[in-house]
């Protein structure tokens, strides 16, 4: 049942309440209206008529009629006002249940739309992380790469400049180890056979320098 | 006078000098000893063992002024002339040692070469040698850097334990 059929009972239910009210309220004045004064000679019939139907419809008459009328009306009233409890009971009931499967299936769409926001602020918060971890191994392997080559060429100057002063160092050790040691006569094989080694130089250069 | 025989203790220009200016002196107090007066007393000159080595291998008569003058001529050619090698070592060198040098180098680059001795103690080990237009470093560190394959290859078979 929607909120348009809902309304419709409701007011059918206030429109027969108010019908009860008013026609109550109509017995209880009296509906008979006040004879009116003599003139016409219809008029004076009727006031005989009326006059008559006084007589027949006296006092206690009326009292009776109007007894029977209000025991009648108390029983139609009662009658409807129990059908009225009825149906409002049942339209109290047919509400609560409609408000309940309202509620629920509002509540169950509000809870499956929380759900779907959470799953995807989830998805979104893994997503996220996952970029924010690739970058980071994307950082991590680059500066790993970055590092390996600066310590290899690091290494790489280190063993070239070694290798160049290889000579020196070696000569600087074998000095600070022998040197005061080594007597010029000890060395003159070596010098020797070094001065044997450029000895073809020497000479060229000793004859174009005499010539 | 036919080529000057260098003694091997004659080694540096200011040896030949030093001999040359001996001549002189020589030639001098013969001078002086012809003009003196008779009976005044003689002070003989005293020679080096070098110019006395120098005349006995070369065969000249030092009371000889013709061979003395020939003598003064070929030591004046060789200080001219005669290549000097410039030798630095890292110490003063021995004259036993500079001997065997000097020996060496008239029997193989020049027989009236000259040495001049210089100190470099950067050298440390082995000399370094100048020639008129070239320079020959015979150092330690000259002959390490020759070979440095080899004591690239000795030094990682040290440090790998090969």
């Amino acid at each position: 049942m929607n909120s348009g059929g809902l309304i419709l009972i409701v007011g059918s239910l206030l429109a027969t309440a108010v019908a009860f009210i008013w026609l109550a309220f109509k017995l209880e004045n009296g509906g008979v209206g006040k004879p009116k004064a003599k003139g016409t000679q219809a008029d004076q019939l009727g006031d005989a008529a009326k006059e008559d139907v006084e007589h027949i419809f006296n006092t206690e008459f009326r009292e009776e009629l109007r007894n029977r009328g209000r025991l009648h009306f108390e029983k139609i009233l009662g009658e409807n006002a129990m059908f009225l409890q009825q149906d409002l009971r049942q339209t109290t009931t047919q509400l609560n249940d409609y408000m309940r499967a309202e509620i629920t299936r509002t509540l169950q769409e509000e809870f499956k739309k929380y759900e779907q926001s959470i799953v995807d602020a989830k998805q979104i918060a893994l997503d996220s992380i996952e970029k924010t971890v690739a970058t980071i191994e994307q950082q991590r392997q680059f500066l790993e790469q970055q590092m390996k080559s600066e310590t290899d060429s690091q290494k790489d100057r280190l063993i070239t400049r070694f290798e160049n002063e290889m000579a020196t160092i070696v000569n600087h050790y074998v000095l600070q180890a022998i040197g005061s040691q080594i007597d010029v006569t000890d060395q003159m094989d070596f010098i020797l056979a070094e001065m044997q080694a450029n000895k073809q130089a020497i000479v060229e250069d000793i004859k174009r320098g005499t010539t | 006078m036919e080529r000057l025989k260098l003694s091997s203790i004659v080694i540096s220009p200011a040896d030949v000098a030093r001999l040359r200016r001996e001549l002189v002196g020589l030639n001098d107090f013969f001078v002086d000893a012809q003009a003196r007066q008779t009976g005044t007393a003689m002070r003989l000159p005293k020679l080096t063992r070098i110019l006395n080595q120098l005349a006995k291998e070369n065969n000249v008569n030092l009371l000889e002024e013709s061979d003395r003058n020939r003598l003064s001529e070929a030591l004046g050619a060789i200080y001219e002339d005669a290549p000097t090698l410039h030798i630095s070592f890292a110490s003063e060198p021995s004259p036993k040692a500079l001997e065997k040098l000097i020996v060496w180098v008239r029997g193989n680059i020049h027989p009236q070469a000259l040495v001049q001795v210089g100190l470099q103690p950067t050298v440390a080990v082995g000399c370094f040698l100048r020639t008129p237009n070239k320079a020959f470093d015979m150092s330690l560190r000259a002959s390490l850097k020759k070979s440095q394959p080899q004591l690239v290859k000795l030094i990682d078979g040290a440090i790998n334990g090969r």
